[in-house]
């Protein structure tokens, strides 16, 4: 997955966000090798760690154990959970906004020409642009609960939505426009009939990467601003200086994001068969 | 080619638009409360007297910079380190390369308080997170552009007798150049925001530091002069960059 390099001219293809596919050399591994060598890796890094964490060569108090964090999981697991669970709500929210709208001026702005060339350099920039650097405006101006953190995941999952849908929508073959308008499409129409599902792939991959910063967004605002919620529960162990309970939390935030990034992938696939 | 009244024009709206969002800026902000609304024409004021209101900003600024060559250094020698060791071996990359990608799809703030706890609140943990985010795109490109080099072309250099450390500096790095220095600039721009990100998270100095407390004051057309100070820095960053990638692919061809 390439980030959009800030000040570059030119909107992000389709092909930007999903992490590059290894095309397969001739004499590739088969799958099941693969696997199986991701997994040894896996659990040779495991034991490894163990070992360290064990023998003092690794001091436990900052690098505790697998089996450690293991234990710490079932014991901050119940109010983990709870927390994550406002996390992920008000991740919901900002990322339903962000796709809707992201979605909805991608497909403006990629469609109208005159429109995108005035427009694209200021989203390219508000892309690039830290966002960090709005964050305590935003808390000063939204106060401390929902509001601000729904506000920060938006902002932050919206340009890399908008910047992939309007790359998807420009690089789309232009015949289909042109029979559509010939034959007396109406605007609305050919947006519902021809745009939307030629940029799907451009959608689907502005969905994924749009759910990764919506959480990130999320995550920030409540470790910066000690807002209820998982991002806030991670700092506050870090402070308490708690490892193995961060680390479990750390593990169980990571696990779900990756979760729900493969679930998406495993969507657009099916979509992709089904167009 | 667009004929140049095309062009003014487009350049024309761009001007129209971004003067409008500072007049709408100006306007909504300006008849509300000043220590939660900031306009325009409260900020450049208030950053010409940044210097003389925090006489130590050069200091802070010095940090920041410091920690972004620092953690910068830091993902180009290790992301370079790792492409290739991932990379150039057969196989060694397909296994791995699914795994670094998997990470790709946490949120990389996730880290920064298992960082804060292992560095403490100093300049290290902003280095870390810098380099954290900074070293993948470094990585990834070394892999991508060593897929794209040419197998045919290698087997040639060594028919003709290349070693490989020959083949490695005739065939491998003129083929990679120009993913590796796309890679170097998204690299140095995201080492940029993991340094400022650190430092607003919780620090003790650095830019990020000082736009946290002039925030805790209220200060807050001071924290928008220092938003912009930091966005400057950002800029000047990327655009440098900008430049060195332009001369890296006339180089190149």
């Amino acid at each position: 997955m390439d980030r959009v390099r800030p000040g570059e001219a030119s909107t992000p293809g389709p092909a930007a966000a999903a992490p590059s596919r290894p095309a397969a050399p001739a004499a590739g591994l088969t799958a099941g090798r693969r696997r199986l060598a991701q997994a040894g890796s896996v659990v040779l890094l495991l034991s490894a760690w163990e070992a360290a964490s064990r023998s003092g060569a690794l001091d436990p108090a900052f690098v505790p154990a697998p089996t450690a964090v293991a234990r710490a999981l079932a014991e901050v697991g119940p109010t983990a959970l709870g927390l994550l669970g406002e996390t992920l709500g008000k991740t919901l929210v900002a990322y339903v906004l962000s796709v809707g709208l992201g979605v909805g001026v991608g497909l403006v702005v990629g469609s109208a020409r005159h429109l995108h060339d005035v427009v694209s350099p200021f989203l390219v920039a508000a892309y690039a642009i830290p966002k960090i650097l709005v964050l305590p405006w935003i808390l000063l101006a939204l106060g401390l609960g929902l509001a601000p953190a729904v506000a920060y995941g938006t902002l932050q999952g919206f340009f890399p939505i908008c910047l992939l849908v309007i790359g998807g929508v420009r690089d789309l073959d232009r015949t289909p426009l042109l029979v559509a308008r010939s034959m007396g499409a109406r605007p609305g129409q050919i947006y519902r009939k021809v745009i939307l599902p030629a940029a799907l792939p451009a959608v689907l991959a502005g969905m994924r990467l749009g759910l990764v910063f919506c959480l990130l967004g999320v995550l920030v605002v409540e470790m910066f601003g000690g807002i209820r919620g998982m991002g806030f529960l991670l700092a506050s162990l870090a402070t308490a200086f708690r490892a193995p309970a961060l680390f479990a939390a750390t593990a169980l935030v990571s696990t779900l994001s990756v979760a729900g990034v493969v679930g998406l992938e495993a969507l657009s696939r099916r979509l992709a068969r089904w167009r | 080619m667009r004929s140049r009244r095309a062009v003014a024009w487009v350049w024309g709206g761009r001007a129209v638009l971004f003067v409008g969002l500072l007049l709408a800026w100006e306007g909504w902000a300006g008849g509300r409360d000043p220590l939660l609304y900031v306009s325009p024409s409260r900020v450049l004021p208030a950053a010409a007297q940044l210097l003389s209101a925090y006489p130590t900003l050069p200091e802070h600024l010095r940090l920041t910079t410091g920690e972004i060559v620092a953690a910068y250094g830091l993902s180009v020698a290790v992301g370079l380190g790792l492409g290739l060791a991932l990379g150039l071996p057969r196989h060694v990359g397909e296994i791995y390369e699914p795994l670094l990608a998997a990470l790709y799809a946490v949120p990389s703030v996730v880290w920064y308080p298992s960082l804060m706890l292992f560095f403490g609140l100093g300049p290290t943990s902003k280095v870390a997170f810098g380099f954290l985010l900074g070293v993948f795109p470094v990585v990834l490109a070394v892999l991508t552009g060593l897929r794209s080099v040419d197998r045919t072309l290698l087997t040639v250099a060594r028919a003709y007798g290349a070693g490989p450390g020959a083949s490695f500096v005739k065939v491998v790095l003129p083929a990679i150049t120009g993913t590796l220095v796309a890679g170097l600039r998204s690299s140095l721009a995201l080492t940029t925001v993991g340094v400022l990100v650190g430092e607003v998270l919780g620090a003790r100095a650095g830019l990020g530091y000082l736009i946290n407390y002039a925030y805790g004051l209220l200060r807050t057309a001071d924290y928008a002069a220092l938003a912009l100070l930091a966005l400057v820095l950002v800029v000047v960053v990327d655009g440098g960059a900008a430049l060195l990638e332009a001369r890296a692919r006339r180089w190149t061809g």
